[in-house]
């Protein structure tokens, strides 16, 4: 049978679901929470309270590609980022923490994180290596779930946000 | 409010009586964070207040909540695994051969907390007896509402289905709903899950064929301990099995059982005609 | 005891050898799969390897197969640490041959109680 082109694949990519119809605020928070207090210190809690990230923050992401595609990011503060590096580490810590111990460090949590909220959306997808840097852009704020914590007092955005822009229409 | 130091010496010196465990000077926030669910479950809006209102009319079973809070993270699904290693190499075929192919077996898992006794017992059983679910029921009681409400449910966290549950057996017993496991529909309906405080007179239920009564009786005094051993005994069949915490015996507390020997755990039966 | 601690990330393997150490293992890292094969091939065999799931080069799947396709290796315990945590995921490294599987993110607490389960824990510990 021909099918004629009847828009159906850009109807296809248009249903893809939306990041809001798969999870919500509470589970990326408990999530978090689970991570925060596994791998920083069984102490460590994340209050769910907004603050102000500095101008000059720093982020560590994973991709996830599958039915929903986008990021996990978490951004804080370079200071926050070194202080959770030395938190994670404990008594391993080097006395001077280089750039790649933040990196190596923020990145892991960003790949439990990124995981395991991988893990709560439909299937089957796939996990990036995590990332360093600047954040990527939201692409589409309606394909967005964003919660923002404190950490020891410090503000930390977590954001699981689409890769996908509103697609343009092709004529 | 914050935490008194009065409040706080108090919960750090039960602690160490019960389970060795130094809380340092410092940790009064974690004492404020674990224990503000156990205050708010009772009504009392403030840890203080609480540990003030268990100060002054004790309360085992807030003892052992309070110490629980404090000591673990999460229950371990084969805690001490030796009981259940007993009951599937030893006292289920035991039973099965006593008793007839319709007769239902029933075990009572006292003092669920939040349900990985009896659901470890529900799968253990399920991947060992033919037609467990319909053959076995699991009655498991905790003095919390939250608890039962949380063994009800059978949902886990992901620390809690870290910790002792062996993979085979998580993927085969459960699937993953949101954050956190849920424990198979068969097994959920295998457990019935109650309120029942123990050192209290104990709702009708049973005879039990065995009966899981672990890490209790250490908080209780030993008049409490005789009262609560002789009423889990008027709940259980005269051939039934019972275990304790590793750390506890009925030898000194209570004359009508009869210690034997499971593998490398032991179990205590009713002596005949005591 | 011998393990080997197989994760890209330096801070996890850092995290992971200081929890066998303390349980008396002797621990050696390795950044990926790859590494983790070339340390096996030296013959320096550990009764225990913790492998996660994502890295470069060769991932802790991949890994797996290539330990149980190698039957002079039969007797290493295979216990995958990973954030890789979905149903299907678990089943596919128990079918590629892992004994046991951690979610990452776990506490000292859930590698004792496993290493319990497969009765890796150095003597004087378990007592």
């Amino acid at each position: 049978m021909t099918t004629i082109d009847s828009g159906e694949r850009r109807r296809a990519v248009d249903a893809r679901p939306l990041i809001t119809e798969l999870i919500d605020a509470p589970t990326v928070e408990s999530i978090a929470g689970e991570a925060w207090i596994a791998l920083v210190g069984e102490d460590e809690v994340l209050i769910p309270i907004p603050g102000d990230l500095p101008v000059d923050p720093l982020s560590a992401w994973v991709d996830v590609v599958g039915p929903w595609t986008g990021s996990v990011v978490l951004t804080t503060g370079r200071r926050t980022a070194a202080e959770l590096t030395r938190a994670l580490l404990g008594p391993a810590a080097p006395a001077e923490l280089e750039d790649e111990d933040v990196a190596d460090a923020f990145g892991e949590i960003a790949n439990v994180v990124g995981g395991n909220v991988k893990a709560a959306l439909p299937g089957p997808s796939g996990l990036s290596l995590p990332d360093v840097g600047d954040a990527p852009a939201v692409r589409n704020p309606a394909d967005l779930c964003r919660i923002d914590v404190l950490w020891r007092g410090q503000p930390v955005a977590i954001s699981v946000q689409g890769a996908l822009p509103a697609l343009p229409l092709t004529h | 409010m914050t935490l008194t130091t009065t409040s706080f010496d108090w919960v750090r010196a039960l602690v160490h009586k019960e389970s060795a465990i130094v809380l340092q000077p410092g940790k009064e926030y974690l004492v404020e964070a674990r224990l503000l669910p156990i205050a708010r479950e009772r009504g009392i809006p403030d840890v203080s207040q609480f540990v003030d209102s268990v100060r002054n009319r004790p309360d085992a079973d807030c003892n052992r909540r309070i110490v629980e809070a404090l000591t673990t993270n999460e229950t371990s699904w084969f805690r001490d695994g030796d009981p259940f290693t007993a009951l599937t190499s030893t006292v289920m075929p035991a039973l099965l051969a006593a008793r007839g192919p319709n007769e239902r077996l029933q075990i009572w898992s006292a003092a669920s907390s939040s349900g990985q006794e009896p659901y470890t017992i529900a799968m253990l059983l399920e991947d060992s007896i033919p037609n467990a679910t319909s053959r076995v029921s699991i009655t498991a009681t905790d003095l919390s509402r939250e608890m039962v409400t949380r063994t009800k449910a059978g949902r886990f966290s992901q620390l809690e289905v870290n910790r002792g549950l062996p993979a085979p057996m998580l993927v085969r017993h459960f699937t993953r709903v949101g954050n956190e496991w849920e424990v198979a529909a068969p097994l959920r309906r295998m457990v019935t899950a109650t309120e029942c405080n123990l050192a209290a007179p104990l709702p009708r239920m049973g005879p039990f064929d065995v009966v899981y009564l672990r890490n209790v009786l250490i908080y209780f005094d030993l008049p409490t301990k005789q009262a609560i051993l002789r009423r889990v005994r008027d709940l259980m069949r005269p051939d039934g099995w019972l275990f304790l915490g590793a750390a506890e015996t009925t030898l000194g507390v209570d004359d009508s059982w009869e210690r034997v020997v499971v593998g490398r755990s032991s179990a205590y039966r009713p002596l005949k005609g005591a | 005891m011998r393990a080997l601690v197989i994760d890209d990330s330096r801070a996890m393997r850092r995290i992971v050898t200081a929890i066998l150490e303390g349980l008396g293992y002797e621990v050696r890292g390795a950044g990926h799969g790859r590494e983790g094969l070339d340390v096996l091939d030296e013959g320096w065999i550990p009764e225990l390897v913790c492998v996660d799931w994502n890295m470069p080069v060769m991932d802790g799947l991949q890994f797996v197969s290539a330990v149980r396709s190698n039957p002079s290796w039969r007797s290493i315990t295979l216990m995958m640490v990973t954030s890789e945590s979905e149903h299907t995921q678990i089943v596919r490294a128990l079918a590629a041959g892992a004994h046991e599987y951690v979610i990452k993110p776990f506490t000292a607490d859930a590698i004792r109680d496993k290493l319990a389960l497969l009765g890796l824990l150095p003597q004087e510990v378990a007592l």
